[in-house]
């Protein structure tokens, strides 16, 4: 058979389409190697190809690949690998065969060491985290404020009759809180003697908590002991509306999603007149704690960052007695406290690895307080600008840098019958701040930092250093050391009196040690802590005609200790956090260096949490004990020269989950009702025999039940869960 | 006739060569994961993923092979790095196609991983997104077999924790069955079947 032209012209143009498709026309060329890590340790499942082409293989458990390709000349050759960081090289092909590639470890991966003195992060994918967000709210002692939650860790010690957070031998006033990097100047509701006070956010809005006892990064500054760094959640996760319903009051809240935005508001209204109509406490209420509280938190998302706007506004009023050994009929005190804060900040990308976050905040804070015949109007109206910049040279340097200004309008009008003052004060801080990061290696990491501020109030300029290192002393294991010094001006309740004065300072030292694995933690850390230039003056309280200085200083040193193990009970999680502290100061009107009444030796927390699967419920316990504090009695010689027996306090809760939507939630603070004593307050005058007489400061109630049913309403929960009920 | 036979051959190969190095890369990947060699198949669909920029299926699978292997997984840093792999594959390939149930079904299973991987810890913090991401699966693709066993498979789990009945779900896992049976894929290298799996799940949680 002969084939026609047609029909050769068919196979021609076949073959040559065939061909053209078939690379086998052209010559193949080998690729071959081995990948090993820089030991030689050779590195299986490497994935080895040509950038850009279909061309590569994955290496065999030697190490070793080949593979052919029919490009030619230079291309790329890329090997990568999970937790290595890729390799790349550029060559001619006929040169790519019998290659030694060895591939570094990639510095960001889980297994390096991280900086953790002084740190305690509370978050769900960190390797140091000692808290998990929920903890928060499950924590027995704790009725859902973060605050009551960090009061189980180490480094704290228990001011039961306060409720803020003393860190090291410093008071209440030394710790600073941020939400989202930017200050917040009024953390705290208002009370009085002897009522704990709350954290004002709620728990739910944030979801990583880092709460540094020491040595922290030079981005912070003001805070002479320790820094909370809140962070809000940058995308919730579905729209919702919350309902609780409390004894002590109930709360709202609602969450809605867009594209690239969300905004969640939630309120609450707290009123403690019913529960304590059924459980009087020692004091005598005219009008009993009453708070309205709302905030919202609004998050939009952009192609290269993410905007986020956070305001809150509360209101809390309340009035009463207070049983007082000077006066017989008893002290009376009202407040009404309105407090307005938000807070916007922006994080985005820029070229070439740059990242910046910027962001301001705003604070006004009203309180119209009312002690005995004097009333005392105050008016605060912060703010906080801050901006900052951040080059990633390489996975390994890292270079922030900033600056941010505090501003501090404060008035305050003292009126009663025979006084009517107005005084206040203006202050600005201006700071920069710069940081570098080094990781030499998985094993061995670097922070230095600088900050440098300026008062407009005392003309001061200070300047801080901070270092801190880190290094891995074995798989699981780490130790690091911090050096830094912080500055913080003196309180609102001296400088609206006297501005002649210049920042408080303190030097910290600290030592830590972490082993983590399986579910368990042990954190070590000693420290040194020693304070100067501290705020002294010669009266009781501060006042118009004291006299001010900054003559103080003092020293704090001991140990933490902090055990959590989730792993050895099955369904059992617990944390055992023990501080010892050894401190001693002279400042406000100490004749001598004592160690202050918000100071103790040892510090003990115990918490457990057992999930019981049948009963669909999670029983929490915690145990605080504390040993006594000091106090002055006057009728022996000294000052704070006695101590007053250990506290104590078991607390339960039971939280029972009756559908994935709704929780019902019980929980008594110290059960076994222990008659716990926080001091004594002594008659400012002797009686016949020449004895000051004495009352004991109790809590105002020794318990304290809390019954709480919250419901979370989801779109889809409600019809696959709640048909079904 | 020798001529006619060489002229077939020749368009017979000229056939099989124009299959695209695309469709031989899949085809091959999809054989090593068969095979028992997941991460291989991950590295040549990676290989494809960097190729095929436009192509959201690569990147689709890559994210899934990280996400079936962790389910098993007991160190939290591979977990950590396994689960930060998929994700990042499965944002590339959700930016890639619109609207597409099969991605909402990853994610629900991604975050499943994390579930199973530690119940007490992010039990309560995922389920109720994960419900919601089977709920919007099934709004836009109410048919898609996968779509529908994923669903009933979570609200079974759901519903036997919180001890309420299954039946419901039971009907809906024997309806996935007969939806694979009819099953037509989406198109070339779409995901596909389950079936047998879906006989497994009903066996374990309807039957006996």
């Amino acid at each position: 058979m002969k084939l026609s032209k047609k029909q050769l012209t068919l196979i021609v143009v076949l073959t040559f389409f065939a061909s053209s498709l078939n690379y086998q026309a052209f010559s193949q060329t080998s690729i071959s190697g081995i990948v090993t890590e820089k030991n030689g340790t050779p590195i299986e499942g490497v994935n080895v190809y040509l950038e850009g082409t279909y061309d590569g293989v994955t290496t065999d458990p030697e190490g070793k690949f080949t593979f052919t390709t029919y490009e030619i000349g230079v291309q790329t050759l890329i090997a990568s690998y999970l937790s290595y960081e890729s390799f790349m090289m550029a060559a001619d092909v006929t040169q790519m065969s019998d290659l030694k590639i060895w591939l570094r470890e990639d510095v960001n991966s889980l297994d390096t060491v991280v900086i953790s003195a002084g740190t305690l992060e509370a978050s769900d994918n960190s390797k140091v985290s000692v808290l998990k967000p929920l903890d928060v709210v499950t924590t027995a002692s704790a009725l859902g404020d973060f605050v009551g939650a960090l009061q189980t860790l180490p480094g704290t010690t228990t001011v039961a009759e306060d409720g803020r957070l003393f860190v090291r031998g410093g008071d209440a006033g030394e710790t600073q809180i941020f939400i989202d990097g930017i200050r917040v100047f009024t953390p705290y509701t208002p009370t009085t003697n002897n009522i704990p006070t709350r954290g004002r956010y709620s728990p739910f809005l944030f979801d990583g908590i880092t709460f540094s006892t020491g040595g922290y990064s030079a981005e912070y500054g003001q805070a002479l002991s320790s820094v909370l760094l809140l962070n809000t959640i940058d995308e919730p996760d579905q729209d919702k509306t919350e309902i609780a319903l409390m004894t002590v009051g109930g709360g709202v809240g609602n969450t809605q999603k867009w594209e690239n935005s969300s905004l969640s508001f939630n309120t609450s209204y707290i009123n403690l007149a019913p529960y304590l109509a059924l459980y009087p406490d020692r004091n005598d209420w005219e009008k009993p704690f009453e708070t309205f509280a709302g905030e919202s938190v609004f998050r939009r998302k952009f192609e290269k960052g993410i905007f986020k706007l956070y305001a809150a506004f509360d209101t809390s009023s309340f009035e009463l007695t207070q049983e007082d050994i000077i006066l017989p009929e008893g002290l009376r005190f009202k407040l009404k406290n309105s407090n307005f804060y938000s807070n916007a900040s922006y994080a985005g990308e820029l070229e070439n690895n740059w990242r910046f976050h910027t962001g301001a905040s705003f604070t006004h804070a009203r309180n119209d307080v009312g002690i005995q015949e004097d009333g005392i109007d105050n008016t605060e109206n912060s703010a906080h600008f801050k901006l900052k910049f951040r080059k990633r040279f390489s996975n390994r340097v890292k270079l922030s840098f900033g600056a941010e200004q505090f501003l501090t309008d404060f008035t305050e009008d003292f009126n009663n019958d025979f006084v009517s003052e107005r005084y206040g004060f203006n202050n600005g801080i201006s700071a920069a701040f710069s940081e570098l990061d080094l990781i030499f290696s998985r094993k061995f990491a670097l922070k230095l930092g600088a900050r440098g501020e300026h008062s407009q109030l005392f003309d001061q300029f200070t300047f801080s250093p901070r270092a801190s290192v880190a290094y891995k002393t074995g798989k699981n294991s780490q130790l690091s050391l911090a050096y830094g010094d912080f500055y913080q001006q003196p309180i609102n309740d001296v400088l609206k009196f006297s501005s002649d004065l210049q920042a408080q300072k303190t030097q910290h030292y600290i030592m830590n040690y972490q082993y983590v694995a399986n579910n368990r933690i042990l954190r070590l850390e000693a420290y040194r802590k020693d304070y100067n230039s501290l705020v002294t003056f010669n009266d009781e309280f501060p006042g118009f005609d004291s006299n001010y200085s900054n003559n103080g200083d003092g020293y704090a040193q001991g140990f933490d200790l902090f055990w959590r193990d989730n792993n050895t009970v099955k369904n059992v999680d617990y944390w055992v956090s023990y501080s010892f502290l050894d401190t001693e100061r002279l400042y406000r009107n100490f004749p001598v260096s004592s160690t202050p009444s918000f100071a103790n030796t040892h510090n003990l927390n115990t918490v457990a949490k057992w999930w019981i699967e049948d009963w669909k419920s999670q029983i929490g316990f915690s145990h605080t004990f504390s040993s006594g504090r000091t106090y002055t009695n006057p009728n022996e010689p000294g000052f704070l020269q006695e101590k007053t027996k250990a506290f104590n306090s078991v607390s339960v809760n039971w939280a029972y989950l009756i559908s994935p939507q709704q929780i019902l939630y019980l929980s008594i603070n110290n059960v076994f009702g222990w008659k716990n004593i926080n001091g004594y307050q002594y008659a400012s005058t002797a009686d016949a025999n020449g004895n000051f007489n004495r009352r004991a400061l109790r809590p105002a109630a020794d318990q304290f039940f809390f019954v709480g049913f919250f419901w979370t309403i989801s779109e889809d929960g409600t019809d696959n869960q709640l048909d079904n009920l | 006739m020798k001529r006619t036979i060489t002229l077939l051959i020749l368009i017979i190969s000229a056939a099989g060569f124009a299959q695209s190095k695309y469709q031989q890369g899949m085809t091959k990947a999809f054989e090593l994961w068969k095979s028992e060699k997941p991460w291989e198949a991950a590295n040549l669909f990676e290989r494809i993923a960097q190729v095929e920029t436009d192509n959201w299926l690569p990147r689709f699978y890559i994210a899934q092979i990280n996400v079936f292997n962790s389910y098993s997984e007991k160190d939290k840093e591979k977990m950590v790095a396994q689960m930060d792999k998929a994700r990042d594959f499965l944002n590339d390939a959700k930016a890639l196609t619109e609207n597409n149930a099969e991605i909402y079904v990853l994610e629900a299973q991604l975050l499943t991983a994390w579930v199973v991987y530690d119940g007490q810890q992010y039990g309560m913090k995922y389920s109720q997104k994960i419900a919601e991401l089977y709920q919007k699966a099934f709004d836009i693709d109410p048919e898609n077999p996968r779509v529908v066993l994923g669903k009933a498979q979570w609200d079974i789990g759901t519903a036997k924790w919180f001890k309420q009945p299954t039946d419901v779900y039971c009907d809906d896992i024997k309806r996935a069955i007969e939806l694979f049976a009819n099953e037509e894929p989406a198109g070339e290298f779409h995901p596909r079947g389950g079936g047998e799996y879906a006989e497994t799940v009903l066996k374990e949680n309807c039957e006996g």
